[in-house]
């Protein structure tokens, strides 16, 4: 039981860590503990909990056909910890998903809104139901402890064919039916992945998930337990899980050739090399390992074969559920540590679960023994020297197990920034200290474009020393700089840079009214002619640009006062230098904004904010450019 | 059904429309975020102007299709393609599983990633208004005309009329592009730059992949069913008669 023991604590130790971060994810939303963004909605939770749990717990159904449809009675002693898996796998699918929902305590609304044109729907439906086929499956298993109960066993035993049909019925549906998922995104899917049979290569890939993982779980079980492994029974079942993975193949192969993609899987991609390995472990190494002679019926070469053929079908899944679709939106998704965390966890406590239902109930023949829970109760006389005394066995083990969930919690709450700062998901904001005065560039849209912030002004008018936690937050998680919008809320609001008073007095003082606003109607914005009624291009002195520069006035989406404030921290300095160094070019709107004279070369993804174009703002390169500030000053000295 | 044209041609960037949408909604001033897309679009902007090279203005915003994805995706029925035209959403049915957004070929709606109880943001086509007879906010603070309302029909004989007049001009929305939209576009640059290089003009509707699926499940469920049961009968019966032929035998000899 060594074994089982220290399996155990690491289970409860991710059990702790993911308390932790499920804490957060419940109290601060989905974006304080994913990686997810409005291009990639559906991340590690979905893939791996949803589309891979799902699949991983295929194997009830595969064994219950065999032995109850079938009549293969040889393998009956694995029914019952296959079912186990299963109602704990659709259970750990259940778990992911409350993580996963934005608003998990609508997780049951698909009962009473119906909506049979969703794909998802149908999925939530089976799932629901096949989660409580599964659950009557089980339940004579522990009703054999309550003999009071035997009627309800009686019951359930002597149905138990109609849940056998019932749950094939309903693992054929989902099963495919997540597949069928993803027909609705043929643009998102990679052509490799993305077929009309995608239901049909779900199902079939179930079946054998299922045979393999039903191996899996048994030889894991035995290492644990230090059992001897059913040899006789895994080689049989990895032989029929070789044929479906044969016929698996042939499918997907056929299909590639059929809709005429095969290509694709030659085009030296990284999409093309992840569908090679993904086909290589999932299908063509446990193939050959469980037909080969030399390997066949081997316990190394199984155990080689299922563990690459339960990772190569999750990694199918994951592909299908996200990874194929990385190269067709424009946003890039890795899960967050905090999400396989979360991940793992669920799979723990399920892990947990089955190993306390192995020892308690009848899963096996018999339950595994613990010598050590036999043992009579002693005193120790003496704690040895440089471990702690628990208490006897049994209790010891709790203590320890709970030690390990509480410690893990506490770790994952020390890792976990709680500020709702840092959920806001406000991205930090790089500085540069500028060439010249007291002035930083800062990138405050985080887009990579600086815009000067004048250090010493934001000191003084914020109260001396007494202001740096005004911004810097005396050091919050993730927050090095506060982001300008922050106070200047108003940054990013477009206003009005139209001066009417100035207007007012060029065109005539309080007779030229009507020449913008028509006579006989209120006078107002919105009755008034528009601007370029007189600013367009027939009249050259009258075109809206900056003087010396091609910015046109009325292209300028940004409020007047923050570029002014802008320009105030450069230009009149930039001016001056310009004409004591002879270099006129130096003060000129060009120099700053390089966009501005090289539109053309300026993309589509280079563009980040629709208010505040970048064109306005200073260019990173720029401030790159390693100029020397010494040699520049020696030589104005000089002139 | 109700309907919006854009011009791009006509479309200056001015932002009035971005800003009549969120004064409409009282949606606060967005801050830049880890999880925004580069097209500005988020849960607190539900159009944006996107610029594309040789200073064109692409306003992007939900294109309420006729046969919607999201709709069709949608377990719950948290989003309803509305007779007048408008996808609407409804907060109190939705269960937040993103289906929607990973089903929407134009991936428009947006999502409250910092909130513990998220919802899906997107254009609602100013549903209220519409109904009220009056035209939706963005349409309304147009200064140029570039994005207007109107009936479908006379929209798209409009469009296609100016698509006569300048031959440059292409079409977006008609009912080529996933069996049509209500959000209409015409256009001198080509729109993919704004949906991640995608033209579906040409393309089905999308609700057309999974429909034939789902309406086999019923025939599926039934004949999974008829198959366990009648391999089950087989199976026993022809191990009832072995048992018997065995101790037939037996009484023989």
């Amino acid at each position: 039981m060594d074994r089982v023991r220290r399996f155990k604590l690491l289970l409860w130790s991710i059990c702790g860590l993911a308390f932790a971060v499920a804490f957060r994810r419940f109290l601060l939303g989905l974006g304080s503990s994913t990686n997810l963004n409005d291009g990639t909605p559906w991340g590690l939770w979905v893939g791996f909990d949803v589309m891979g749990g799902v699949a991983l717990a295929a194997g009830g159904f595969v064994i219950t056909a065999t032995v109850y449809i079938l009549k293969k009675e040889e393998f009956h002693p694995i029914v019952r910890p296959a079912v186990l898996t299963a109602f704990l796998g659709y259970a750990a699918v259940a778990v992911g998903l409350l993580a996963d929902l934005g608003l998990p305590w609508h997780i049951w609304h698909p009962t009473i809104y119906w909506q049979h044109h969703s794909a998802l729907f149908e999925v939530a439906w089976c799932v629901m139901l096949y989660l409580t086929v599964l659950a009557l499956e089980f339940l004579p298993v522990p009703l054999e402890s309550f003999p009071r109960l035997g009627k309800i066993r009686n019951f359930l035993v002597k149905n138990r064919l109609i849940l056998v049909i019932l749950g094939i019925m309903l693992s054929t549906l989902h099963q495919s039916s997540l597949g069928t998922l993803f027909l609705i995104m043929p643009y998102r899917l990679h052509a490799l992945w993305y077929t009309p049979i995608l239901p049909l290569l779900f199902f079939i890939s179930a079946i054998s998930l299922g045979l393999m993982m039903v191996s899996m779980e048994s030889l894991i079980t035995s290492y644990l337990y230090r059992r001897e492994p059913e040899t006789h029974l895994l080689t049989k079942l990895c032989k029929v899980a070789a044929w479906v993975l044969g016929g698996y193949l042939i499918v997907r192969i056929l299909d590639l050739l059929v809709r005429g993609e095969y290509l694709a899987i030659f085009e030296n991609s990284w999409q093309s090399w992840w569908f090679i390995i993904e086909i290589l472990i999932s299908a063509i190494i446990p193939i050959v390992l469980f037909t080969s002679k030399l390997t066949r019926g081997k316990l190394g070469w199984i155990t080689l074969g299922v563990v690459s053929g339960v990772s190569g079908f999750v990694l199918n899944r994951l592909n299908v559920g996200g990874i194929a679709m990385a190269g067709t939106t424009d946003s890039f998704y890795f899960p967050a540590w905090t999400e396989f965390a979360i991940s793992a966890g669920v799979v723990s406590g399920a892990a947990l679960v089955f190993l306390f239902a192995i020892e308690h109930f009848n899963v096996w023949e018999h339950p595994p023994r613990d010598e050590e829970d036999e043992k009579p109760y002693t005193l120790p006389r003496f704690a040895p020297v440089g471990t702690i005394w628990l208490g006897d066995p049994h209790t010891a083990g709790m203590k320890r197990n709970s030690m390990a969930f509480v410690v893990a919690a506490a770790f994952g709450f020390s890792l976990l920034p709680f500020s709702s700062l840092e959920s806001k998901g406000l991205i930090k904001t790089p500085a540069n200290s500028a060439r010249g005065k007291d002035i930083m560039q800062i990138d405050a849209n985080r887009d990579g474009f600086f815009v000067t912030f004048d250090h010493k002004k934001h000191e003084n008018s914020l109260g001396q020393t007494q202001s740096c936690a005004v911004c810097h937050h005396a050091k919050l998680p993730a927050d090095e700089q506060t982001s300008c919008a922050a106070c200047h809320q108003d940054v990013y609001l477009v206003t009005c840079i139209f001066d009417h008073e100035k207007h007012k007095t060029w065109l005539g003082g309080n007779q030229s009214c009507t020449q913008c606003h028509p006579a006989g109607q209120n006078r107002s914005v919105d009755t008034a002619v528009e601007c370029n009624h007189c600013h367009n291009a027939e009249d050259a002195s009258l075109v809206l640009a900056v003087q010396e520069s091609p910015i046109r006035m009325d292209q300028l989406n940004m409020a007047g006062s923050y570029v002014d404030a802008m320009h105030g921290l450069c230009v009149t300095c930039h001016k001056e230098i310009a004409e004591r160094i002879y270099r006129p070019l130096h003060g000129t709107c060009t120099t700053c904004h390089p966009f501005v004279a090289e539109e053309s070369k300026y993309e589509w993804d280079k563009l980040t904010q629709t208010t505040a174009s970048p064109r306005w703002v200073i260019s990173t390169p720029l401030l790159q450019e390693n100029i020397d500030v010494e040699k520049l000053k020696e030589s104005v000295a000089a002139q | 059904m109700k309907s919006i044209l854009t011009d791009i041609t006509k479309c200056i960037g001015c932002n009035e429309c971005v800003l009549a949408c969120k004064r409409t909604y009282d949606l606060p001033p967005e801050l830049p975020r880890r999880w925004h897309k580069p097209d500005g679009l988020s849960a607190r902007n539900w159009t944006s102007i996107v610029r594309l090279p040789e200073n064109k203005f692409v306003r992007k915003q939900c294109r309420h299709c006729q046969e919607p994805a999201c709709v069709s995706a949608c377990p719950v029925g948290a989003l309803i393609k509305n007779a007048e035209g408008p996808v609407t959403y409804d907060g109190g049915k939705c269960m937040g599983c993103r289906y929607c957004m990973m089903a929407c070929p134009y991936e428009i709606p947006r999502y409250d990633w910092d909130s513990a109880a998220p919802y899906i943001r997107k254009c609602i086509l100013c549903y209220e208004r519409i109904k009220e007879g009056k035209q939706p906010a963005c349409t309304e603070a147009c200064p140029t005309g570039a994005t207007i309302f109107g009936e479908r029909e006379e929209l798209l004989a409009e469009a296609k009329r100016r698509r006569q007049e300048n031959p440059k001009l292409q079409l977006y929305g008609d009912e080529n592009e996933i069996g049509g939209t209500c959000v209409l576009y015409v256009s001198d640059v080509d729109l993919k730059a704004i949906y991640n290089g995608r033209d579906l003009r040409g393309d089905p509707a999308l609700p057309s992949t999974t429909a034939p699926v789902l309406a086999s499940v019923p025939l599926t469920f039934v004949g999974v069913g008829v198959l366990m049961s009648g391999l089950y009968w087989t199976i026993n019966r022809r191990e009832q008669l072995k048992k018997e032929g065995e101790s037939g035998e037996k009484a023989n000899g």
